[in-house]
């Protein structure tokens, strides 16, 4: 069943992953090869978008993506965004802003937040919530999450 | 952060959660993401029957898989059963099964998808039984017993039980008989809410391991390490002193984490195995096995005089408990409770019964029970206002509780912002103008639609223990779990305040059985009031030994001693008289005093029935809690060509008592709204039978960021709690309960057509425009 | 299980051959069936490799020309439909939500073929067409012909989606896609896909199809035919939506009961007329 060692690019670095089958998910890979737990096992069909990446700079769902099928693909998971240690514009309004709360969902939302953001523009709340609508959250009521972006591209340099 | 002034800090700011960073980096650790030394993986092998008899088990083929340690069946568990009321429930199916994928084998393996496979490859042998679906087939003649056994288990309070009913409960206040015929108007009709899914976005798992000596460690996705502790020791016999509970960050619990669903399960096989088990659920399993929403029938009638005078309600309810008890009859009590609002209604009656049924265990979910009744007595209300010509406001207006009035059954109530509430929410909605605005959209109706409600916080046994350290710096321990809500912040805030230190020199201990003081749980919106009640009394000891040890050192009464913000303690009136905590910490620690620690525990011990003014029967809560109180306006529009709903804008006034953090009080009522309009539009647990149809994300829809209104205006209200922490109650299901009846009250004036079931639907809407049109 | 990713499209063909293989396109359903185990395909054939499905392209006559691998992100974003083809990039926009439609494919969608998916109706509205390739070849099917029943389609074993073609549509048409349901980006409960174009009162063109109301999506060319030439009133749209009504074979499911959808349909088809001719005489 197994192929042979894959060679995935995420956050910039390159790893090289054994026992990958060819049905393995790229949530799989990230979860228990790599450590990266991030990004969440929410539905594993696509639904809820807890382990929503960045891939090739567009969010997609890492549970629909095999990993074999990502070797030649640039990836960013949420443990990616935090450059240095030192949160991005919208981490830090999610903190402010209390648009966290048991934060399952922050991970995927971060993901669509960048997504968003990288226009470089400052972004209407319409905007927002269409952009967030793959990214289910059951304990917030969504307002601070959109207002939290919006602020975010309001603000930042 | 840097050291903040408490004022910056402290009770009453919005401030930052110390977890937050650690949630929007990926660090933070849920149940999930664990993983312990030589760990096994655990899969369930569910019932592919509804209800019967166990008559064997081949467990060969699973156990010959490669990679499987171990494969337990309910011959391998003790014969221990747990229940938070009736103790109906084994930690696995024992003998007989009673519902749809109810765990009847565990297996554990090197990695998931091997146990996965494995656990597919038990067989099992059945003898079936009838199937009981519902509560009608329940209670019908000659229909099949779900629990044989149910007079003889092990019941905390005096239930009143028989046959297939699980519990009955009255509650009588007032001559209800008599006062009929008191009333110019009666109103009467029958209400139905279907099972909503709590719907965590993180499924639930655990995960255990032994020590040497036999003892357990366990983290689980929970709301009390308490309760997982008192569950599994009980469902596996075992002294609790053998087993410590701990948490990770938890992905929200909405009740459905309060009581046990595998931790029992990693529990044993790890005892057999000798090796850590962790045991995630997936999402199918999540829907079908751990608990849901109870699915209510409620008929109600409510009677008042020409000038809008309340004068009588009856209340009856039916319950489908499911398979198990768990907390059904605390719902059932508690709806009942609830019955009458926060109104003056003289005389009013309630009768409810919970049924067993073979569908999946019905339990605790954010509300209890009170969203349910809270969708017929609101919706009463309005018709009773139209009938009579008198505004929904007004109406209420009249009626609403005054400060002093008891609650139904007799039970004393301290505070009561409800009547601010009202004109809060009807100022903010505009609510005189708001048949003058025109729909945002051609081709929809507009209209408002309110609702009062009034919710508890409290219940049972809490503590807190402050520590100050060596340094001067503190630490706070409760067992408190924060599920997400953010009472660890809550909490650190009130401590921080009592103590006058910034709120980052308070830290937070994780729960943990061995080293927490006991806490019942995260359920029934008590953490702040009734935790930070044990904070703040742990934290004023803790003030009073630093202001001893001050005392000693300059001589003086503790009387003239005051704190002072920063952590620092001096003499009134002398401002250059002071030590800081270090000064004091270090001698307590190292000369005179000893270390300083302060503890407090408590339990609520208010009556919730006053004998000489109601009768109840069958109650479970002898002692229920506190209350807050709201007022909820919507505004819908209604689209004509499908009968679709969206909620437009909201205003929801909450009386919480003392905002305590007041982002994460808006964070509450924000989160409550939109998951009670979930429940009111677009959710439902559909069964065919036993089977659920639906158990799935795909299949089962919650609003997203496009369903959900932006325009949520979260309104304030104190009216403190005299024995309060800061004057709070709780905030974390009061938000939720008026949701489905406002929605309901908007939709039947903006159509003229009442929706008395959930979830209103665009079928239900369309339909009821389309009799209205042939109707005129 | 094995993954193969051959680079060209005769390679794909070729690799099809093998019983128990499968096209693996955006991943947004197949990979979806195979977390819950409702698949096990023994060979997956990855097209991500082949640059020539992604493309889109534009020929002469006006007809746009998608690759079966393109995204719904890039559908949706088209800005070269004239006239009612933008019913194709109207109904890209409503699937699902962003990060599925960076992920789905056109290809993918309509090979799967839920009935309550957004292409069917649009693409049967617009009179678009697949062209198929095989190890024998390729042929090319009418969208009408392609949609065969629930979750079938005209594709045969070891045969794949190439491209679908959208063919010009008539001179100042508009194209509109309504859909309805439980919530943003769910599968319908029903939608209706709609070109049409008006001279002065009356209507010159029509083609609508209405999805999520049975096996396939509904289009009556006979009730189109018949309205055509002539006002767009009360009577003419009911004799639509009649014509439509017996084309209708909706199931009850957790969406939605049948009597609903075949209540709705005809309403949310007058809608949509009447939604475009107010934008036609206000582009007049």
């Amino acid at each position: 069943m197994s192929t042979d060692a894959i060679k995935l690019m995420i956050n910039g670095v390159g790893h090289s992953v054994a026992g990958v089958t060819a049905g393995t998910t790229l949530l799989t890979v990230l979860r228990e090869k790599l450590a990266l737990t991030g990004a969440k096992r929410g539905c594993n069909q696509g639904v809820c978008g807890a382990c929503t990446v960045m891939v090739d700079g567009a969010p997609m769902r890492s549970c629909l993506s095999l990993a074999a099928n990502c070797t030649d693909q640039d990836i960013t998971t949420v443990e990616g965004l935090a450059l240095d240690g030192a949160l991005s514009s919208v981490q830090q309004e999610f903190v402010s802003g209390n648009a966290v709360q048991c934060g399952f969902c922050s991970p995927g939302i971060m993901i669509s937040a960048h997504a968003l953001l990288r226009g470089n523009r400052a972004l209407t709340a319409e905007e927002v919530r269409a952009g967030l609508s793959g990214n289910l959250c059951r304990c917030s009521g969504y307002k601070k999450i959109v207002e939290a972006i919006v602020k975010a591209s309001e603000t930042r340099p | 952060m840097s050291s903040l002034d408490t004022t910056e800090t402290g009770v009453g700011t919005s401030l930052p959660r110390a977890d937050a960073r650690d949630k929007v980096t990926g660090r933070a650790q849920y149940i999930a993401d664990m993983v312990r030394p030589g760990m096994l993986y655990a899969a369930i092998h569910g019932s592919t029957v509804a209800h019967a008899r166990i008559k064997g088990y081949d467990c060969n083929e699973a156990l010959a898989v490669p990679g499987v340690a171990c494969v337990l069946t309910g011959k391998d568990f003790p014969d221990g059963r747990m229940g938070a009321f009736i103790k109906d429930e084994h930690a696995i199916a024992k003998d007989k099964v009673r519902y749809l994928g109810e765990p009847v084998a565990v297996v554990a393996a090197e990695d998931e998808s091997t146990a996965r496979r494995a656990a597919a490859l038990v067989r099992m042998e059945y003898e079936d039984l009838p199937v009981v679906a519902t509560p009608e087939e329940a209670m019908a003649d000659g229909a099949a017993v779900v629990h044989e056994g149910l007079t003889d288990y092990f019941k905390v309070f005096p239930v009143i039980c028989g046959g297939n009913i699980a519990s009955e409960t009255s509650i009588e206040e007032g001559d209800v008989e008599s006062a009929w015929d008191d009333c110019d108007i009666i109103v009467e009709g029958e209400f139905e809410t279907p099972a909503q899914a709590h719907l965590s976005i993180e499924p639930v798992g655990a995960l255990a391991e032994i020590d040497a000596e036999g003892r357990v460690t366990l983290w689980s996705a929970n709301q009390s390490v308490f309760r997982v502790q008192a569950n599994v020791c009980e469902s596996l016999q075992l002294p609790m002193s053998k087993l410590r509970s701990l948490t990770p960050k938890v992905g929200a619990g909405f009740g459905n984490k309060m009581e046990p669903h595998v931790q029992p399960l990693v529990v044993q096989l790890a005892l057999k195995t000798g090796r850590p088990v962790k045991l995630i659920l997936n999402r199918v399993e999540d829907f079908e096995i751990v608990r849901a929403r109870h699915p209510f029938k409620i008929r109600c009638k409510t009677g008042a005089r020409k000038d809008g005078t309340l004068v009588a309600r009856e209340l009856e309810a039916i319950l489908d408990c499911g398979a198990y008890g768990d907390d059904s009859p605390g719902v059932l009590g508690y709806s009942l409770l609830m019955s009458r609002g926060p109104y003056r209604i003289p005389n009013c009656r309630c009768h409810g019964k919970l049924v067993y049924t073979n569908r999946m265990r019905f339990g605790a979910f954010r509300g209890f029970g009170n969203p349910q009744v809270t969708f017929a007595t609101e919706q009463q209300l309005d018709e009773i206002a139209e009938l009579l010509g008198i505004d929904s406001f007004d109406l209420r207006e009249k009626n609403i509780m005054q400060p002093g009035d008891r609650w139904f059954g007799g039970g004393e109530v301290a505070s009561n912002g409800l009547a601010e509430c009202l004109g809060k929410a009807k100022a903010a909605s505009d609510w005189r103008a708001a048949g003058t605005r025109a729909p945002t959209t051609s081709g929809t109706r507009r209209a408002l639609g309110v609702a009062a409600c009034a919710h508890i916080s409290g219940l049972l046994g809490t503590g807190a223990i402050v520590r100050l350290l060596e340094d001067g710096s503190v630490v706070l321990n409760t067992g408190a779990v924060d599920i997400g809500q953010g009472s660890d912040t809550v909490l650190t805030q009130m401590c921080a305040s009592t103590l006058k230190v910034p709120a980052d020199r308070v830290a937070i201990a994780s729960p943990d059985t061995d080293g927490s003081p006991y806490n019942w749980g995260t359920t029934a919106s008590r953490v702040t009031y009734t935790t930070g009640r044990s904070v703040v009394a742990a934290s004023e000891v803790v003030a009073g030994q630093i202001k001893q040890q001050a005392s000693e050192i300059f001589e003086c009464a503790v009387e003239d001693l005051e704190l002072r913000d920063g952590g620092r303690v001096g003499i009134v009136g002398v401002p250059d008289r002071e030590l800081t905590y270090f000064e004091i910490s270090a001698r307590a620690h190292w000369a005179a005093g000893g270390p300083i620690v302060g503890s407090d525990t408590w339990v609520f011990d208010q009556p919730s029935v006053d004998p000489k003014r109601a009768v109840a029967t069958g109650l479970p809560f002898p002692q229920i809690g506190v209350y807050s109180f709201g007022c909820l306006v919507v505004a819908v529009e209604i689209d004509e060509t499908t009968g679709k709903t969206e909620v437009t804008d909201v205003w929801s006034a909450m009386d919480v008592g003392k905002a305590i953090n007041p982002g994460s009080v808006e964070g509450q009522i924000e989160g409550g709204f939109v998951q009670g309009m979930g429940f009111a539009l677009t959710e439902e647990m559909v069964f065919d039978g036993p089977r659920l149809v639906n158990p799935s994300m795909l299949d089962y829809k919650v609003p997203t960021t496009l369903d959900s209104p932006l325009e949520i205006e979260s309104i304030i209200v104190e009216a403190a709690e005299p024995d309060g922490p800061f004057g709070a109650k709780g905030v974390g299901e009061v938000g939720l309960v008026p949701v489905p009846a406002a929605i309901a009250n908007a939709v039947a004036a903006a159509t003229r057509c009442r929706q008395r079931r959930l979830p209103i639907i665009p079928e239900r809407v369309l339909n009821g425009m389309l009799e209205q049109s042939v109707e005129n | 299980m094995e993954l193969v990713k051959p680079d060209s499209l005769d390679a794909a063909v070729d690799a099809l051959q093998e019983d128990g293989a499968a096209c693996l396109s955006g991943g947004a359903t197949l990979v979806a069936m195979m977390n819950s185990d409702l698949v096990a395909p023994d060979r997956l054939v990855s097209l991500r490799n082949i640059p020539a499905l992604r493309h889109v392209r534009y020929q002469a006559d006006g007809s746009v020309v998608i690759g079966a691998m393109r995204h719904h992100r890039e559908t949706a974003q088209e800005t070269n439909f004239r006239d009612g083809q933008s019913v194709i990039s109207e109904a890209a926009r409503q699937i699902a939500n962003p990060p599925v439609r960076n992920m789905g494919t056109m290809g993918g969608s309509c090979a799967f073929f839920d009935p309550a998916a957004d292409y069917p109706p649009a693409l049967v509205a617009a009179d678009a067409r697949f062209l198929l390739r095989s190890s024998e070849g390729h042929r090319t099917v009418s969208a009408d012909d392609f949609f065969v029943d629930w979750y079938e389609t005209a594709l045969k074993d070891g045969e794949l989606i190439e491209f679908v073609v959208i063919p010009p549509a008539h001179s100042g048409s508009i194209g509109n896609y309504t859909k309805l349901a439980r919530v943003s980006g769910d599968f319908a409960i029903a939608s209706v896909a709609l070109v049409m174009a008006m001279e002065e009162e009356v209507c010159s063109y029509l083609a609508v199809a209405v999805g999520a109301c049975g096996p396939k999506p509904a289009r009556s060319r006979e009730g189109e035919a018949d309205i055509m030439g002539g006002r767009l009133d009360n009577s003419a749209i009911a004799r639509l939506t009649d014509a439509l009504d017996a084309l209708l074979d909706p199931v009850d499911d957790v969406r939605a009961s049948a009597e609903y959808r075949r209540r709705v349909a005809p309403r949310m088809v007058r809608q949509a007329i009447r939604k475009a001719q107010k934008v036609l005489s206000e582009v007049r």
